[in-house]
């Protein structure tokens, strides 16, 4: 059952980079058009961008940590 | 005989092996409190202890107050006002701080209440972080091994435990965020008054079934913007000294594997060495993002209580 159960963590942390990295992609891409649509416009993109991407990234820490709790407190042997 | 037990006891140390997880769950908590640098008594049943993070954080306050003030103070004792050396640096990380952090979240108005408490988070948190990337305790256990050679119980020998990082303790993080959820009702209320400010919390003049959803969820994220604080900080500094341990100890596991130390080194000089100097580069740059972030998003929530739009 020990083995079961370091899946499900790897598993979990696995899940928690792949949605991470498409909401970082899904923003960097956005930013980027948004900058070449309108290149004096580009300060203003890179703040508006900044907040939600270091929320998002608080949510994927948040949940590594969690992950990585299950892990330390799970059952030993 | 002592000799020969003592022999005995080394080898069953050796024969346990390399237990990767525990070396690097020691290198990053805090030293326990059954060692403590310094014994200081128990007041209302919590101990006062001092243990390796707090001494750091100690650390980091000294450094920080001195240079600070050595500097400011210099400048100030000039006879013709005109920044130089180190000065320079402080004022632009200040204008720094004030222009694009402070100013266009919380306002012009109050810009000058909150620069000060939010450039000392800037400041405090970014040479705490900091001071975990300087292998200053590393070296010293260098010293200590081939030069000093101290005792087994000695001061030096206790300095050695736990980790350098002290905003990768939880706790120094949570009372970090502590103070921005007072900062949050403090700059609500000086802005709207104690009462007002708590009207604020949730929008006005909608239908009543409406506010038994939004009090409990308004109420539920005064909580979480801190503890999203707490967790963020600390998660991101112990994460890259983790990554940086554990792709270290493959010297150590391929020694083990192979039985032999040729093994152990080869990885090192061709995976270890070089990825961990890539990661060391990006935590650099996650010390410099995580104390922006911090001071940032502390902007964006006092911000938040001041200009209330619904």
């Amino acid at each position: 059952m020990v083995g079961f159960y370091l899946i499900s963590v790897a598993i979990g942390l696995g899940m928690i980079v792949i949605g991470a990295a498409l909401g970082i992609g899904k923003f960097a891409a956005a930013a980027a058009d948004g900058i070449a649509r309108q290149p004096a416009a580009a300060d203003k993109i890179t703040a508006a961008v900044n907040l939600p991407l270091f929320l998002l990234e608080g949510v994927a820490i948040l949940a590594e940590v969690f992950t990585l709790l299950v892990l330390l407190l799970g059952p030993k042997g | 005989m002592l000799a020969q037990e003592q022999a005995q006891a080394v080898a069953a140390e050796a024969h346990k092996g390399f237990d990767a997880g525990e070396t690097i769950i020691e290198h990053v908590s805090n030293s326990g409190l059954d060692h403590p640098l310094f014994h200081l008594p128990r007041v209302l049943g919590i101990d006062f202890s001092v243990t390796k993070h707090v001494l750091m954080l100690w650390l980091v306050a000294a450094f920080v107050f001195v240079v600070v003030t050595w500097t400011v103070r210099r400048y100030l004792g000039q006879d013709r006002r005109i920044p130089s050396g180190f000065m320079n640096a402080l004022e632009s990380v200040v204008e720094f701080v004030r222009d694009s952090i402070v100013l266009p979240n919380v306002g012009k108005k109050w810009v000058n209440t909150w620069t000060p408490l939010l450039l000392t988070f800037f400041i405090f948190i970014l040479c705490a972080n900091a001071i975990g990337l300087i292998p200053v305790f590393d070296t010293l256990a260098v010293l200590d091994h081939f030069v000093f050679r101290t005792g087994e119980n000695s001061f030096v020998k206790q300095l050695l435990h736990g980790g350098t990082t002290a905003t990768a303790n939880f706790n120094v993080t949570a009372a970090l965020a502590m103070i921005t959820f007072g900062a949050i009702i403090v700059a609500g209320s000086k802005a709207h008054g104690f009462i007002k400010h708590w009207k604020n919390l949730v929008p006005h003049g909608l239908a009543w079934p409406i506010y038994i959803l939004l009090i409990p969820i308004e109420i539920m994220g005064m909580f979480v913007r801190p503890f999203a604080l707490t967790m963020r900080l600390a998660a991101n500094m112990t994460g890259g000294h983790i990554a940086i341990l554990s792709i270290l100890s493959f010297v150590f596991l391929f020694t083990e594997l192979f039985g032999r130390a040729a093994a152990g080194v080869g990885v090192g000089l061709a995976v270890s060495v070089p990825l961990s100097v890539g990661i060391s580069f990006l935590e650099i740059i996650v010390v410099l993002v995580q104390a922006y972030v911090f001071t940032l998003l502390t902007a964006v929530f006092i911000g938040m209580a001041i200009h209330v739009h619904h």
